[in-house]
């Protein structure tokens, strides 16, 4: 009798084991498929930014420095979300890639600084064109990143919550780390205004 | 043989499989009682000759009877709850990646496109669509526990050594699993396999402890007959298990033949193309690596695949016909030969087919005879797919890339709710304002200016396009979504047909993040007759203009009801609310397969009996079959749309 208890009460344990396995494998899916989203927009707006400097080349003859700074950045960023989607949610990969889109922010915002001295450029049509699409795309950056910090907050809670931390050890459940921004500043997307 | 006959169908043949499963599982009691009481009769070391008298001690069968069908019942539900993983979870195990709804990959755009027309002829939401870019043979697999978790997953070969037509007879086979319902079918068949086969792992268990012991020299002094009943025992349960597997696994590969062959033949239905089926099957044929997966965990999930995906050593076993059987089923003419096939993807065809088949804003028309279109519940023709191409195509390309994306798709959607009357539009604007999200809005503003070029009836399809994007938003942003929608809906101080309609669709699909529904009342205080009154009132007039015309269409409904129930009475226009509709809708939706096929085409009876279909019918005519369960292909190409929007709506 007290063997057939023992063995229900395994039984039971490895149920819930399971359970919370399979919890904690599609948790982290789902964070890795929200980091995918925002990669794809990422993309796109690296795909943007050497367009836009192009264009900008043509009147910001005197700011090489400033475009120069840009092109930089973007690949530096870009090179660094490569390394961020090989690892999605891993520490030291998306510090790297925080930092990288921030001075890539920071070059862009002093790039459209200058420009406003330009009005020949603001009323460039191409120029507006890319520069809508831009904010376009950075807004949807912004919200697929809401997404994936939803997501990688829930797995995060998920795989310290008492009886899945106990398994979340033997499955390479890494903590994933939020995509934070620090600063209030940079919460807002750049301003990009042609109008 | 229409949708809710096969549903019909389907739940009788599984009604007999529990038969033939109850059989094996008792069997499988009887047996190990046998084992059992056996192993006692040598420990008690009694004469054997005196078994056969004596072989029925009660007690003991009923304690190895539950201890059995515990053991069953276990591993039947480890099973299930091993396999309820999601669908995204079962293709990334196999090493799949979720394809972005905004590819610009001309496969992958390809094989979304298909997807997506699939989806809207057959009234379905997009499902979300996975690739397998490991595996070069050509296989795909349909998964889809709930309605808001249904995915279709494809190999790198099947993405890029089919044409589209082949690609298209693929997917059209997928979907009729979908439709079927096959993936909770065999997890159910294989939860069953499992538990029997537990039986057989603590047979083994026993064997090994055995050994084990017996090289530990610390081995207590046991009789030898005592060793020997238990070695007994282990090797009967042992045996037990494996044979009750062996028939277990017998008949789920028997069902899911005939599963696979019965997708075969809808998949043909819905495209009307048997080549391209046939085309795809030969291709498999030809190619080197064929329909074979190369994911160590394809063993796992091999019943969901197109073909099958891992070797076998007999023919009983396989899960799939074998491939030459399922080709000349599809193509008379086939005599066996199978031409190789390169590893060289097809160039992806640079003109659409449907843009040059589809004059535009000229759909071929669909009869709206009340009996043709239950028939066409749960799968579709060529007609419909045509149709959705069309309607697609009409569709201008802004809206077609708003809708793949998820903070796009958002704001879409929320633009659907919008009135067409500015003073309305404006204060709906201010309560989307006044939710804090400026951006939001001005979103939505932006989506409306390009909404008000489509046409009315596309507004159920672009609700269904834009699902797959909006799965993707976090448990926080989809509830944003839900409060917006509210917001968006109550601020005119009434709910309208579509916005009900809407928040029908997103319910059933989003799932649980979006937020369940209001319970005003519970289903059972309504009584069934009450309730099918109220659908088809609300029905009638949604459609009609006069009284007359409302008689009319009510008693052509009631002409398709059987005559042993009470007819329903056609309850005056006042007593028609949204409201009261919730709770009939919910009540009809608890009833018998069959029953609701009946409900449905009553519902359909009136809504086509003046021979048209206004878009208020049709939408309320989506909002009740999605409610009832069942998909609803699309009732409004071809018929004339008459504008009297909203018409039945309720304080």
């Amino acid at each position: 009798m007290i063997g057939g208890i023992v063995l229900a009460a395994a039984v039971l344990v490895i149920l819930f084991a399971v359970a919370a396995y399979n919890r904690l494998v599609d948790l982290r899916n789902r964070y890795k498929n929200a980091f995918s989203q925002i990669d794809v927009q990422l993309k796109r707006r690296y795909d943007l930014i050497p367009n836009l400097v192009e264009t900008a080349k043509g009147y910001l003859k005197h700011e090489r420095q400033t475009l120069e700074a840009v092109i930089q950045a973007r690949n530096q960023a870009s090179s660094a979300a490569q390394r961020a989607a090989a690892k999605p949610g891993d520490p030291a990969a998306m510090r790297d890639l925080v930092g990288a889109e921030t001075v890539l922010g920071g070059a862009l915002g002093r790039m459209f600084a200058l420009a406003e001295a330009y009005p020949d450029l603001k009323s460039n049509t191409t120029m507006n064109q890319l520069s809508e699409e831009l904010t376009s795309t950075e807004n949807k950056v912004a919200f697929a990143r809401q997404a994936y910090n939803d997501a990688v907050t829930t797995y995060n809670t998920g795989r310290e919550s008492f009886p899945a931390s106990l398994i979340a050890g033997w499955g390479s459940f890494i903590e994933a780390r939020l995509w934070e921004i620090e600063r209030a500043v940079e919460r807002e997307p750049v301003k990009v205004s042609f109008a | 043989m229409d949708f809710f006959e096969a549903e019909h169908r389907a739940k009788r043949r599984t009604d007999w499989l529990a038969v033939l499963f109850a059989l094996a599982v008792s069997g499988t009691v009887l047996a190990v009682y046998a084992a059992v009481r056996v192993g006692c009769q040598a420990v008690l070391k009694r004469p054997f000759d005196a078994l056969p008298a004596e072989f029925w001690n009660f007690e003991l069968f009923w304690r190895v009877a539950a201890t059995t069908l515990a053991v069953i019942l276990i591993g039947s539900l480890y099973k299930t709850w091993t396999l309820r993983a999601s669908a995204s979870s079962i293709a990334v195990g196999l090493g799949g990646r979720l394809v972005d709804s905004n590819t610009r990959d001309p496969h992958e755009r390809r094989l979304l496109n298909v997807v997506e027309e699939m989806a809207i002829a057959s009234g379905t939401p997009v499902p979300a669509v996975h690739v397998l870019p490991g595996e070069a043979g050509i296989n795909a697999f349909a998964m889809g526990l709930r309605p808001s978790d249904s995915g279709i997953a494809v190999t790198d070969g099947c993405l890029k050594l089919l044409t589209r037509d082949e690609l298209q007879g693929v997917v059209a086979h997928e979907f009729s699993h979908l439709l079927n319902g096959d993936s909770r079918l065999n997890m159910r068949l294989m939860a069953l396999v499992h538990g029997i086969l537990v039986i057989g792992l603590i047979g083994s268990t026993i064997l090994r402890s055995i050994g084990g012991s017996r090289d530990s020299g610390t081995r207590r002094k046991v009789s030898l007959s005592g060793i020997s009943a238990v070695l007994f025992v282990g090797a009967s349960l042992y045996i037990i298990g494996s044979v009750g597997v062996f028939f277990a696994r017998l008949i789920k590969a028997a069902v899911s033949r005939q599963r696979e062959l019965l997708a075969d033949a809808s998949g043909v239905q819905f495209t009307r193309n048997p080549e391209g089926l046939a085309g795809a099957l030969k291709k498999i044929g030809g190619l080197d690596q064929g329909s074979k997966l190369v994911a160590p965990r394809a063993e796992e999930a091999s019943h969901f695949f197109f073909a099958e995906g891992i070797g076998r050593w007999t023919q009983l076993m396989s899960t799939h016909p074998p491939l030459l059987e399922r080709i000349r089923e599809l193509d008379p003419q086939f005599r066996g030969e199978l031409p190789p096939v390169g590893m060289e993807p097809v160039a992806v065809e640079q003109k659409l087919p449907y843009a040059a088949m589809a004059p535009a804003g000229a759909a071929r028309a669909i009869p709206a005879r009340p009996r043709e279109v239950l028939a066409s519940i749960g799968k579709l023709d060529d007609q419909h797919i045509a149709y959705a191409q069309s309607l697609l195509a009409r569709l201008p390309q802004r809206v077609r890339e708003a809708v793949r994306e998820p903070w796009v798709a958002r704001a879409l959607v929320l633009a659907l709710l919008l009135d067409r009357r500015s003073e309305t539009r404006a204060l709906q604007l201010k309560a989307v304002l006044s939710l804090g999200d400026a951006q939001l809005a001005d979103q939505v503003a932006r989506a409306a200016a390009i909404l008000d070029t489509c046409p009315l009836e596309t507004r159920l399809p672009i609700l269904d396009l834009s699902l797959p994007a909006l799965r993707r938003l976090s448990p926080a942003q989809s509830q944003g979504l839900r409060a917006a929608v509210d917001a968006l809906a109550r601020a005119d101080s009434r709910l309208s047909l579509f916005e009900y309609t809407l928040e029908c669709v997103l319910r059933r699909h989003l799932g649980v993040q979006f937020g369940t529904a209001p319970r005003a009342a519970s289903s059972a205080d309504v009584s069934f007759d009450r309730a099918l009154s109220l659908v088809l009132s609300m029905l009638v007039h949604s459609g009609a203009t006069d009284a007359g015309s409302a008689a009319r269409a009510f008693s052509a409904a009631c002409v398709t009801l059987s005559t042993s129930r009470p007819r329903p009475r056609l309850l005056p226009r006042q007593e028609c609310s949204l409201g009261g509709l919730e709770v009939a809708v919910s009540r009809l939706a608890a009833t018998a397969p069959r029953l609701r096929g009946e409900i449905l085409a009553a519902c359909v009876a009136a809504v086509a009996s003046d021979g048209k279909v206004t878009i208020a019918e049709g939408e309320l005519l989506r909002a009740v079959s999605e409610s009832l369960g069942c998909p609803m292909p699309p009732l409004l190409p071809g018929q004339q749309l008459a504008a009297n929007e909203d018409s039945a709506s309720a304080a």
